[in-house]
């Protein structure tokens, strides 16, 4: 048990300390972008009919601390960011980034994290049974389902259900509120109406997570059954679902879990497309607009930062399950 | 003369593959009595596994047994037909009950995620109706009697925390502890040390007294057979050619093949001496050869026989037989004289 504590602690130091150097990068890319935030504020001052010159700038610089070395600056905003949660203003909006982001970072997640459970509450079981099972029928119509979750564009899936949508209800299902709910505090209504839109994403996201997690089940569980354990438990006469939950499902279990983290970054990558055209306020569509179009670098960053931290986190929790479930995995850690 | 405890006869196993039926096994019959131990020997392709694991059907479902193929096994009162169990929960009396197997990776035969200990009493529960703490005194008991020492500890850990010798006698131990009739034992020492080796070949000996239990030895290596079997079959491309004792097959080999594969074996008397292979590769199950299926590779072939006609066997002596034509010829002219 102490050795568990100390494992842990030791996977928990380094996430944070990859988080520290992801925090380091991501700021790092933010500096590489040509210009700082004060030269971008006064351009879109500027913009809006003020006139500025080169001492408002180096004034605005002074105010902002962009005049401090770069190490320096790194270390107050990592320090804000690990010990208040604080992020800063965002470099165009004057706003405070946290509030900007509020919920919006939350319902990112809450959306793509579902997606994935989804995901694997279906591929799991299919993907065992699909492994095991010889009825081709079954498994051509599994494989026929799965190639196309994994081959069809979510754009195209996305695009396709509003269309659908749209002919059938009249609505066309974007956006994650309806208009009348939209700025409204949150109530029983409201997470009602949300539900009722969160599902679209939700399913176009775990749509091919679900083909990509059931191939790799399936995988898994073809490779394991063809090991010798397998066969020389059965040559002590196990059989049936007692040796198939115990011999080559909890075996596959290891790897399964191994691939969550993955599988989370894929979704996190595909987020921002789906919310750009179902059109959701969420962070995905934020990251895409203060990237592309606004050039604002706090924001981008703090989004950046805290899609990497999800998936640090995520693996973090999956090292432990893994050492919880595989002892060759506890002992190589441990010693 | 008392029955044998597993009569194997016209054992044909083909493989459904994408490249049509393949035969694995063809017409193989011999016998195992109890307390004895038969040595298969032949190279890797030749069908010792498929026959072997015939015993227990545990062959892949593309498996496809000869409706002539008969394996019948007798415990005490009981008559087994084995090859007529459909069931999973009946090849237990097969799988476990009356039959144990070791493999040739005792690293890979454990479960990599469950203790030996665990692995064990699974087995022994399996196959009666004990407590599990009954269970597991018979398995640390089991894991002292192959000499493995501070058992009680070994039986907490994993496999991987075992050495190689110290797996395969805990695969031993776990095999012997439901008390099977017979030991099925698929090149149980080819992955060890050879000192080790000699340590596990000693300990099957010892267990074959004690636990009056026959194995079926399958091995590509002589050298170990002379040592374990009492009697020795030789298997090529899935047929047997010769069986007898160990000292008609050994000291007399009547068969070209057996004798090409004595001959392989290098000997520590002259260093110098060249080693003399079984000319030829082994030929493709896809592609047998008619008649006699060592007639492709064998220096005593007689024109127009071996090419188009299968061999039929051949008395010797008592219990030797042999499939050849050349030695039947040999045989026939011994007896005119």
């Amino acid at each position: 048990m102490a050795r568990f504590v100390h494992f842990t602690s030791i996977r928990a130091v380094m996430a944070l300390f990859t988080l520290l150097l992801v925090s380091l990068i991501v700021f790092t890319l933010m500096e590489l972008v040509p210009g700082n935030c004060a030269e971008r504020y006064l351009a879109f001052k500027n913009t809006q009919g003020s006139q500025i010159s080169i001492a408002d700038i180096k004034a605005e610089e002074i105010r902002l601390g962009l005049d401090k070395p770069f190490v320096q600056r790194w270390v107050t905003w990592v320090g804000n960011v690990f010990l208040h949660g604080e992020f800063g203003d965002s470099c165009i909006l004057r706003v405070n980034i946290n509030q900007l982001l509020g919920q919006k970072f939350l319902i990112s997640l809450g959306i793509c994290l579902t997606s994935l459970l989804l995901a694997y509450l279906i591929a799991i079981p299919v993907g065992i049974i699909a492994a095991t099972s010889n009825n081709a029928w079954l498994n051509g119509s599994l494989r026929f389902i799965s190639y196309l979750g994994l081959a069809m564009p979510n754009f195209l899936l996305a695009l396709m259900i509003m269309l659908f949508s749209t002919v059938v209800f009249g609505d066309s299902l974007t956006g994650l509120f309806s208009k009348e709910f939209r700025d409204a505090p949150w109530s029983y209504d409201r997470v009602i109406d949300f539900l009722s839109r969160a599902w679209l994403p939700v399913f176009i996201l775990g749509w091919s997570a679900t083909a990509f997690a059931l191939q790799t089940v399936r995988a898994l569980m073809l490779d394991e059954n063809g090991k010798l354990y397998v066969t020389a438990a059965k040559a002590r006469g196990l059989y049936g679902r007692r040796l198939l939950w115990r011999y080559p499902a909890r075996h596959a279990l290891g790897p399964i879990i191994n691939s969550l983290g993955f599988d989370l970054n894929r979704i996190f990558n595909e987020l921002p497309i789906v919310a750009l055209i179902l059109t959701l306020t969420e962070s995905g569509a934020l990251l895409l607009e203060a990237l592309a179009r606004s050039n604002d670098q706090q924001l981008a960053g703090a989004i950046i930062f805290l899609l990497t931290a999800s998936i640090v986190s995520l693996n973090f929790i999956t090292d432990i399950a893994l050492a919880l479930i595989d002892p060759r995995v506890r002992r190589s850690v441990m010693g | 003369m008392t029955e044998p405890l597993i009569s194997v006869r016209n054992l044909t196993v083909r493989f459904r593959t994408d490249e049509g039926l393949v035969t694995a096994v063809d017409r193989a019959s011999f016998d195992i009595s109890a307390g004895e131990i038969l040595g298969l020997v032949g190279e890797s392709g030749s069908g010792k596994s498929v026959t072997a694991k015939s015993l227990m059907q545990l062959n892949g479902d593309n498996a496809v047994y000869d409706d002539e193929s008969r394996i019948t096994l007798r415990t005490g009162d009981e008559v087994v037909e084995v090859l007529s169990l459909k069931r999973p929960k009946d090849m237990m009396v097969i799988r476990g009950g009356a039959i144990s197997m070791i493999f040739q990776e005792p690293m890979a035969s454990f479960a990599p995620a469950i203790t030996i200990g665990d692995q064990m009493v699974e087995q022994l529960q399996l196959h009666s109706a004990m407590s599990k703490k009954r269970a597991e005194e018979i398995s640390i008991e089991m894991l002292n009697r192959v000499g493995i020492s501070d058992a009680s500890k070994r039986f907490r850990q994993y496999a991987f925390e075992f050495s190689g010798g110290m797996r395969q006698r805990a695969m031993i131990a776990m095999a012997l502890s439901t008390k099977p009739k017979l030991l099925i034992a698929d090149e149980p020492t080819t992955a060890l040390d050879v000192t080790i080796q000699a340590q596990v070949i000693d300990l099957m000996k010892d267990l074959v007294d004690e636990f009056q239990m026959a194995i079926l030895f399958i091995t590509h290596d002589l050298g170990v057979i002379a040592q374990t079997a009492d009697r020795v079959a030789v298997m090529y491309l899935g047929e047997l050619v010769e069986t007898g004792s160990v000292r008609q097959v050994i000291g007399e080999p009547a068969h070209p093949y057996t004798n090409g594969l004595l001959n392989a074996l290098p000997t520590i008397d002259d260093i110098y001496a060249p080693l003399i292979p079984v000319p030829g590769d082994i030929p493709s199950p896809l592609d047998r050869p008619s008649g006699c299926v060592f007639h492709t590779r064998c220096g005593q072939v007689i024109a127009g026989t071996c090419e188009s006609e299968v061999p039929a066997a051949t008395q010797l002596d008592d219990g030797h037989v042999c499939y050849c034509f050349a030695t039947a010829a040999g045989q026939a002219g011994q007896k005119a004289l």
